[in-house]
């Protein structure tokens, strides 16, 4: 029906750090089937594979407000503070960032570094 | 005032709501339920991304809770101001927020209700907690984003994790190069089946089919497939076993048993359907897997475009590869963690008890062992394989006694028969400190998987199926396992870590067991695979290029015994019966059951019957010894026999549920029912109506839509809710893991009682899934209705159903032993023509009253009343049929009917030999029967035959019309070739013929009659010249057997005897109670007379008349025309023929 064609796969998003790849099924703001949700940024966004209700997205990713990298959401990769950052360029500029952020990032580094190899 | 939920909230509760309780004079509480649905019906409507009174609403208040504390910690903690940072000279950097708060940190945002208005519910509560709201609803997103997203990662993660990952593309690669096979060789936990598969799909396959060896694993790894390939909801991935599908167009990949691929293969030889086929599990070598590798190898010529992939453990590759061209191998290793191996052959201890009994003693030790060893923090559960049921309750009973003493192990039983919810239960998890020790069967070496399994105890024995052809006998024995099956046992204690595996058996010994299983083409009947074989034209099984061949004596026996069957002709073509046979996914026996069934207008009970026969048997073991259980199910009983029981219970169970739907779990416990296998039965009966509509066997039933719209709407709406029910019960995952008792109390039945009134709302288990699904896959109703016409089947039914069964089981008969009478009824025994000295399961009904099958009530006192009891003369001798013949440590006649010898012999036996005046029959050589009165005995006979040419013929009929009503599919309605006048007429006369009272003694020949019982070829013979005696009038001399064939089951005055040489020349002075006529005439000439006195009643059904003249015309090659100058007639004779006709003149 509707909701099927609708989440058809546009592509296949791949974050450019830690390659991880999803197939995406909207990119913009405006998730579709929502509507009392809008994103604050330009995102691929793929139907929520875990729940059934087509209403359900999920965000996979969007592109570094800086370097214009599209990278994922997950915190090895990137962060969102007012846009999206990817971890590389938060680090350049760390110093612009609140010193949440800073503790944030500096936790992120410390125990593991997961790997930022592309997986095989 | 609610309770404090946790140890954060407690002090700083009071705290936090200082401020709005200025503000506010009354105390805010967002627990207030009335607060709670304000703000639900202003934020969680319809169009909403929650909505209100959904599980996500609930949740969302349990996270809105925690959240709650949470803040109240932070922001007590800190509130100095962020001294801000320097603006920045990036553009993008520069307008970042200076005051850090976390809801920046959040890329969404939530169109709230103000947005359209201050109008609605909201308006009513203060705006800074809408706000406050709308963070924690915004904290509740965002979470939930992460946390699907984790999931997503995390996944792909493992993926790349698994040993496969490294192979996929080198799979891809090769299966690029070589168009035909590749065989993908990878040890258990690789990944092979889940990966390979998306593997495919993520390379731009859209066709691909996966078949299994089992069911089961069509389904998990459907599910699992899809859920890794993000496709859970989606219909990329599904799975289509023989009752369910979830394939659709979009389908992409498929998981399908083999057997079902083989029909595919049937239906379209060229399987257009696919691309890519993937055969997994090769090396188990199961007879459809072996089959279908056959097929393969000489479809691919014809499908060059075709892809295979085989998949299999490293076991035997070679054979594999080189079946296929030396098709190239792709090894991939497993991932398994060392596992130590220690032997432990048990000595030959001086045994405890009687002889062949287990000895538990060495099981128990590796328990204490275990005990002493490892302390109890360290986890890891036992997995003990043993060799079968018996077996696994001797060593249960003992480490249970061992686990009450020590506390410190939980004792499970896992094998087929037991009761899906006992089954499951294995993986459940054992409190701290316990573990677990499941008891096994050879199921958990491949088809069920436990994780957690450190320890894994090898008794080194399996009790295998084997196939006696001889017999028609299954026998369960044991058997040292394969060394493959060894390393696969050993292989489960390190799974999850490094393990242990205690081999009960020698190292020496290992190496001497066999490298793999014998595989199952060689040990199995193949009656089925060479139906199938037949029906798919794949040429004569004996020149078919198996992979390894099957012994060439049990494809010729499967070979006769379909030609028995009636299912192949003599040059070994399929028969019209057999083609529909080979459809049907059953027994041969039972096929014919449901043929026949249907011809007699019987097949509602017929499909119930032959459900119910195809399926495990619904009754628990563990309900065997509860008089409770035995007592509930005493009135389901038939004393006709165990399928009857088996038809009561079915339409029993099918009342429960259409009256009160919700207790048929209760009513099934009661009476020590499995309610899985009812469930199993119903589904198997759906698709033979189906089979039998598509052939034209059975009126299809348009399904009756109640005509008011109101009950149309109350339908759909029904229908709707079940669908929800459904849909919710998958999503909340179905079972969850359950912590285990330490004492697994008994299974109380009366317990039950208690809880009976009306189900608990709310609670998960209250919704009976199987319930749900059975209610939407079934026309409720159209059951009903025929369990309920059931119930009232008139006895004249209940007999047809009987012979519809006997004929179907035919030659399946066992005799009860002369001397039952006199024993107990545990010692009831019984002889086949093959397997002296069986006996009744004691689940049989018979088992429990044998008093029905004796035949100790002569009505007409016989002369004979005072003789030996196994010449005992009776009209109400019994034998039984049974569907299937088990040995164990007996020989067991498993579900067993009750029918009246002598009748059921003349009609279904397919030798009948006779003495001369046929007062002696002996029904396929093995079983003798002495009538008191041998006009009595020549009339039955030749009703027998007049009978079986009608019953034939009728058949015939209806088979060739649904064989041509297939070719002109045009032709929209023939008129049904059988009439039901015709098929009436035919019911009453067999029925009349099943009643007649005849007095006769029973018994089974011994060895050396059987070997002594014909007096062969003669010289000279005085020919009967009795034209009309058994409707024909060419007897010609048995070649073998002498005396004179009259049909081809029918050998007159062949038997030797020492009292009746002279009985046919015998002549005493009769009157035809017709025509009046007196004279004296041998028996045989009275019957012959009778047959075709004129003045005789009609009451024969028509066709047999038609049917009469018949045999003169099949002119054998020998027969010349004769014209006879003595009786100025026209002759068709043989030489021989001719001389006899001479003779008669002289």
């Amino acid at each position: 029906m509707a909701s099927e064609a609708e989440c058809c796969p546009l592509g296949v998003f791949k974050c450019q750090l830690c390659s991880v790849t999803a197939p995406y099924s909207y990119v913009g703001q405006k998730p579709p089937n929502t509507q009392a949700v809008v994103l604050l940024e330009e995102s691929y966004v793929m139907k929520d594979p875990f729940t059934s209700g087509t209403d359900r997205f999920l965000v996979l990713g969007s592109r570094c407000s800086l370097c214009s990298r599209l990278v994922c959401v997950g915190p090895e990769c990137s962060l969102f503070y007012s846009r999206r950052f990817c971890l590389p360029c938060v680090q350049d500029n760390i110093s612009a960032f609140p010193r949440e952020i800073q503790q944030d990032v500096e936790k992120r580094k410390g125990p593991k570094r997961p790997s930022s190899q592309p997986c095989p | 005032m609610p309770p404090p939920r946790g140890r954060e909230g407690r002090d700083h509760r009071d705290h936090h709501w200082t401020p709005s309780e200025e503000e506010a004079p009354e105390k805010w509480d967002w627990n207030c339920p009335e607060t709670r649905r304000l703000l639900e019906d202003a934020f969680f409507r319809d169009e909403n991304y929650i909505r209100q009174g959904s599980e996500e609403c609930q949740k969302f208040w349990t996270f809105f809770e925690r959240l709650q504390r949470f803040q109240t910690l932070k922001t007590s903690k800190k509130e100095e101001k962020d001294p801000g940072s320097p603006k920045h000279h990036i553009p993008a950097l520069a307008d970042l927020p200076r005051t850090y708060d976390p809801r920046y940190r959040i890329n969404l945002s939530i169109l709230g209700p103000d947005t359209r208005g201050s109008r609605g519910p909201s308006s009513r509560l203060p705006p800074e907690r809408i706000s406050e709201f709308r963070r924690a609803l915004l904290h509740y997103l965002d979470f939930g984003q992460k946390q699907a997203f984790g999931r997503l990662a995390k996944l792909q993660r493992e993926r790349a994790a698994l040993p496969i990952a490294q192979y996929g593309n080198r799979i891809l690669q090769t299966l690029k190069e070589h168009q035909v096979v590749v065989v993908v060789a990878g040890d258990t936990g690789c990944g092979k089946s889940t990966q390979v598969p998306q593997y495919l799909l993520a390379a731009g396959f859209s066709h691909v089919a996966c078949t299994q060896p089992r069911r089961i694993a069509c389904i998990s790894l459907a599910k699992r497939v899809g859920f890794e390939s993000l496709s859970q909801y989606g219909s990329q991935v599904g799975y289509q076993i023989r009752f369910e599908s979830t394939r659709s167009a979009a389908t992409k990949i498929v998981f399908l048993t083999v057997g079902l691929l083989l029909r595919q293969i049937q239906r379209e030889p060229s399987l257009p359907q696919y691309e890519v086929l993937i055969v997994d599990e090769v090396h188990e070598r199961h007879l459809h897997n072996d089959f279908l590798l056959g097929v393969l190898r000489r479809l691919l010529p014809k499908r060059p475009d075709l892809k295979v992939i085989l998949m299999s453990a490293t076991i035997n590759i070679s054979l594999f590869s080189s079946y296929f061209g030396n098709a190239p191998v792709v090894q991939v290793p497993g991932r398994l963690f060392p596992i130590t191996v220690v032997y432990q052959p048990q000595e030959a201890e001086p045994t405890t008890s009687k002889s062949e009994k287990l000895d538990p003693r060495p099981f128990l030790r590796v328990l204490e062992a275990i005990d002493n060893k490892y302390p109890p923090e360290e986890r890891g559960d036992l997995l003990v394989f043993l060799s079968g049921m018996a077996e696994i309750s001797i060593v249960l009973e003992a480490a249970q006694t061992y686990a009450n003493h020590t506390q410190r192990w939980v004792v499970l039983p896992l094998h087929s028969a037991l009761s899906v919810a006992d089954q499951d239960k294995v993986f459940d998890v054992a409190p701290s400190g316990v573990r677990k020790c499941i008891l096994s069967t050879n199921i958990a070496e491949t088809s069920v998987t436990i994780d957690g399994i450190r320890f894994v105890v090898d008794s080194g024995k399996v009790k295998e199926m084997s196939y006696d052809p001889q017999a028609k006998l299954q026998r369960l024995q044991e058997f040292w396992i394969s060394q493959a099956s060894a390393e696969q046992r050993k292989g489960r204690a390190g799974r999850t870590g490094p393990g242990v595996c205690f081999r009960l058996y020698a190292e020496s010994d290992y190496d001497s067991f066999a490298p793999y299983p014998v595989p199952e083409i060689r040990r199995v009947a193949l009656d089925a695979l060479v139906l199938q074989m037949k029906s798919m034209g794949v040429g004569d099984p004996r020149t078919f290029p198996f992979i390894e061949p099957p012994p060439p004596a049990s494809l010729e026996t499967a070979i006769l015994y379909l030609r028995d069957q009636g299912a192949l002709d003599s040059s070994e073509a399929l028969t019209p019966i057999g083609s529909l046979l080979a459809q049907l996914p059953v027994d041969v026996v039972i096929g014919k059951m449901l043929i026949l069934g249907s011809m007699f207008n019987l097949a509602e009970p017929v499909l119930t019957i032959a459900a119910a026969l195809s399926v495990q048997s619904p009754f628990t073991r563990s309900a065997q010894n509860s008089l409770e259980c035995a007592a509930a199910r005493r009135p389901l009983e038939s004393d006709q026999g165990d399928p009857f029981t088996l038809f009561n219970v079915f339409n029993a169970w099918v009342q429960v549920k259409s009256e009160r739907s919700r207790n048929s779990r209760k009513w099934c416990r009661r009476r020590g029912v499995e309610e899985h296998r009812l469930y199993e039965m119903a589904n198997l009966r759906r698709q033979f109506k189906e089979l039998l509509e598509d052939h034209g066997l059975l009126a299809g039933v348009q399904a009756v839509t109640p005509g008011d719209s109101y009950s149309r709407l109350q339908q759909r709406r029904e229908r709707r809710a079940l669908h929800q029910l459904k849909r919710q019960h998958e999503e909340s995952g179905g079972r969850r893991r359950k912590v285990l008792r330490l004492q697994e109390e008994p299974a109380d039945f009366s317990s039950d009682e208690e809880h009976a009134g009306p189900a608990p709302r709310g609670a998960e288990d209250s919704v009976d899934i199987q319930d749900v699904k059975f209610k939407l896959r079934h026309n409720l109703e159209q059951l009903q209705a025929a369990a309920s016409s059931a119930q009232d089947l008139t006895r004249d039914q209940l007999a047809m159903l009987k012979l519809v069964l006997g004929r179907g089981l035919y030659p399946q008969l066992a005799v009860p032993d002369a001397f039952n009478s006199g024993r107990k009824d545990s010692d009831q025994v019984f002889h086949t023509q093959a397997k002296q000295g069986a006996v009744l399961h004691p689940t049989c009904v018979f088992a429990s009253n044998p008093e029905v099958l004796h035949a100790q009530e002569q009505e007409a006192a016989g002369p004979t009343g005072s003789r030996d009891d196994k010449d005992k003369m009776s009209s109400k001798h019994q034998l039984l049929t049974f569907v299937s013949l088990l040995e164990t440590n007996k020989p067991y006649l498993v579900n067993c009917v009750r029918i009246p010898a002598l009748q059921s012999l003349l009609l279904f036996s397919r030798s009948l030999d006779t003495n001369g005046d046929c007062s002696r029959l002996v029904a396929d050589g093995w079983l003798e029967l002495q009538l008191a009165d041998s006009e009595s005995a020549v009339q039955l006979l030749a009703a027998s035959l007049r009978l079986r040419a009608h019953w034939e013929s009728a058949l015939d009929q209806q088979l060739s019309y649904q064989a041509r009503r297939r070719q002109l599919e045009e032709e929209e309605e023939m008129t049904a070739v059988v009439s039901r006048k015709e098929v009436a007429a035919l019911s009453r006369e067999l029925l009349q013929f099943m009643t007649s009272k005849v007095p006769y003694s029973l018994r089974r020949l011994t060895g050396l009659e059987a070997q002594n019982l014909y007096v062969g070829p003669q010289t000279i013979t005085a020919a009967p010249s009795l034209p009309g005696l058994f409707g024909s009038s060419t007897l010609s001399p048995h070649p073998t057997k002498g005396g004179y064939t009259v049909t081809d089951f029918l050998t007159y005055n062949c038997l030797t005897s020492d009292t009746d040489l002279y009985s046919d020349c015998l002549r005493t002075f009769w009157t035809c109670p017709h025509c009046g006529l007196h004279m004296p005439l041998t028996p045989l000439e009275r019957i012959a007379h009778e047959n075709t006195c004129p003045e005789a009643p009609q009451d024969l059904a028509p066709g047999t008349e038609e049917a009469t003249p018949k045999p003169l015309q099949k002119a054998s090659t020998l027969q010349r025309p004769y014209h006879c100058e003595a009786c100025q007639k026209d002759f068709m004779f043989t030489p021989t023929e001719l001389l006899r006709h001479r003779r008669q003149h002289v």
